[in-house]
């Protein structure tokens, strides 16, 4: 065992009953808690840097809250999506695989717009999405044309520094 | 010419402006489709300097992905509504569950992008006696308040303002500004000073007639009308009163253990300890004159002081007296 994993292995043992406890409390659901838990000592085990020991239960909680918003980010796009398409008539309606994989799709997408603010997100999405143009966001949104082009460009941005400054 | 050689050898990241600009063109163009003077100008630009056409690349790439990914989603408005509804949901939760802990990190972000946008921004935030609290601001500034401390904030396009009004608060400064379209510089104001953070993580504590700065990293500038600016690097601390700013001797405590729960100390009065725990409880806490000298080094839990003056008279001969709930006095152990 390297000297990292054993540093896992004893932050494992002396907090992991307490991580579990504070998931817990956040999901409410012991399944999803045990899961997340052990989602977060795996993200451990793949650290290559050497581990901040010095405060580990908040160095566990920054982990296990990026976890349970994923987690939750899954479950508002599963529920948000069977919504929508709920409305949809059936002949439209998708195959259970085709649904996952759109909801796979839309949580990446998802994921990369998070952090920006509603209407700057909105403003990208209807240019996005709806292919309309910034007069029309402008108009639909009830903001001005100089607003629309800043969101839309600040969202772009938002999303090239994510996907190549990483 | 060797520094030619160099600039070009190195395959720079493009800088954040010309990213931007990049994605102004790509709009650009969208915008006015086929015209043929923009599309000229636009090739024009990319052909100035091999980083603007790397940006231009990637932004064309990144635009390329995003439409392609979003309108592989089957049905009228389908990504749209499940992005956006989603997301209100999320942030709901987010606000509601994470960030109910002690820490509340997050919720000034979160509240803050549902009632007004970056550039005016105002808030209050203030802690309890005992209470202590964080807060990601919009701009990636990280506030943490101690016990009974309050602050205001005064976000304008030009400045980022935060008003220490009472007790003791850690800045960390979350480096760019995202969001807003020029520079805005962040300043801290206290009763005594105004200190410009470069970078830098430090402690405010009013104590009294003065106001301590400690910095933890980064560099810190003390502005005041009186004298030149003082620059305050990582590890240094510095006292700023009504007349002057000058280094401050050093404490017996560590400055910045409450973030963690926690008071440390090394070597410290009892008396002085007293008066530093009574900040986080209700009430009047002291001692009798015979065991104020008497030094105390250790690492003590803050979440329960009552608990924390429970194990004094373990290391040293001292005794609690519980004269009501709310009145404590340390005496001579019999």
């Amino acid at each position: 065992m390297s000297s990292s994993e054993l540093a896992v292995q004893a932050l494992y043992s002396s907090h992991h009953g307490w991580l579990n406890g504070w998931l817990r409390a956040r999901l409410g659901n012991a399944a999803d808690a045990a899961d997340l838990a052990q989602d977060t000592f795996l993200r451990l085990l793949q650290r290559t840097e050497r581990l901040e020991l010095k405060a580990p239960r908040a160095f566990l909680r920054t982990i296990a809250r990026g976890l349970v918003i994923d987690h939750w980010r899954r479950e508002e796009i599963e529920r948000a999506y069977l919504e929508t398409i709920a409305h949809l008539p059936e002949a439209e309606t998708p195959s259970a695989e085709a649904r996952a994989l759109v909801i796979e799709l839309l949580e990446s997408i998802a994921r990369m717009l998070e952090g920006l603010k509603p209407k700057v997100r909105q403003a990208f999405l209807l240019a996005q999405c709806e292919g309309l143009t910034h007069k029309q966001i402008a108009e639909q949104m009830g903001l001005s044309l100089r607003s629309v082009e800043r969101y839309v460009a600040d969202a772009l941005y938002h999303c090239y520094v994510l996907r190549y400054a990483a | 010419m060797p520094v030619d050689n160099l600039s070009l050898g190195r395959r720079a990241e493009p800088q954040p402006q010309v990213v931007k600009q990049a994605i102004h063109w790509l709009l650009r163009l969208r915008n006015n489709h086929g015209n043929p003077r923009l599309n000229h100008q636009c090739e024009q630009w990319r052909a100035e300097h091999h980083e603007h056409e790397l940006a231009w690349q990637r932004v064309q790439t990144l635009q390329a992905e995003l439409s392609h990914n979003l309108r592989s989603v089957p049905g009228a408005q389908v990504a749209f509504n499940t992005l956006e509804n989603s997301a209100q949901g999320l942030g709901r939760r987010q606000a509601l569950k994470l960030l109910s802990g002690a820490l509340l990190v997050g919720s000034a972000a979160w509240l803050a992008r549902d009632t007004a946008a970056w550039q005016q921004w105002s808030a209050d935030y203030a802690t309890a006696t005992g209470e202590r609290r964080a807060f990601q601001l919009p701009d990636g500034t990280r506030l943490e308040l101690n016990t009974a401390s309050a602050v205001d904030l005064d976000y304008t396009a030009q400045q980022r303002l935060i008003r220490l009004n009472r007790g003791e608060i850690i800045v960390t400064c979350g480096g760019a500004d995202e969001g807003a379209p020029f520079e805005r510089p962040l300043r801290v104001q206290d009763r005594h000073g105004t200190y410009e953070p470069f970078n830098a993580r430090f402690i405010l504590r009013q104590e009294g007639d003065c106001t301590r700065l400690s910095v933890t990293g980064g560099r810190v500038a003390i502005h005041s009308s009186r004298s030149a600016s003082i620059d305050v690097l990582a590890g240094q601390s510095y006292l700023v009163d009504r007349h002057q700013a000058r280094p401050a001797p050093p404490l017996d405590m560590e400055a910045g253990a409450w973030i963690d729960g926690l008071i440390v100390t090394r070597n410290m009065r009892l008396a002085d300890f007293l008066n530093e725990v009574a900040r986080y409880r209700h009430g009047l806490l002291n001692c009798a004159s015979q065991v104020a000298d008497l030094r105390l080094s250790g690492v003590f839990r803050l979440e329960d002081t009552d608990k924390l003056l429970a194990i004094l008279p373990q290391t040293l001969p001292v005794q609690v007296r519980y004269r009501t709930r709310w009145w404590v006095t340390l005496e001579r152990a019999v």
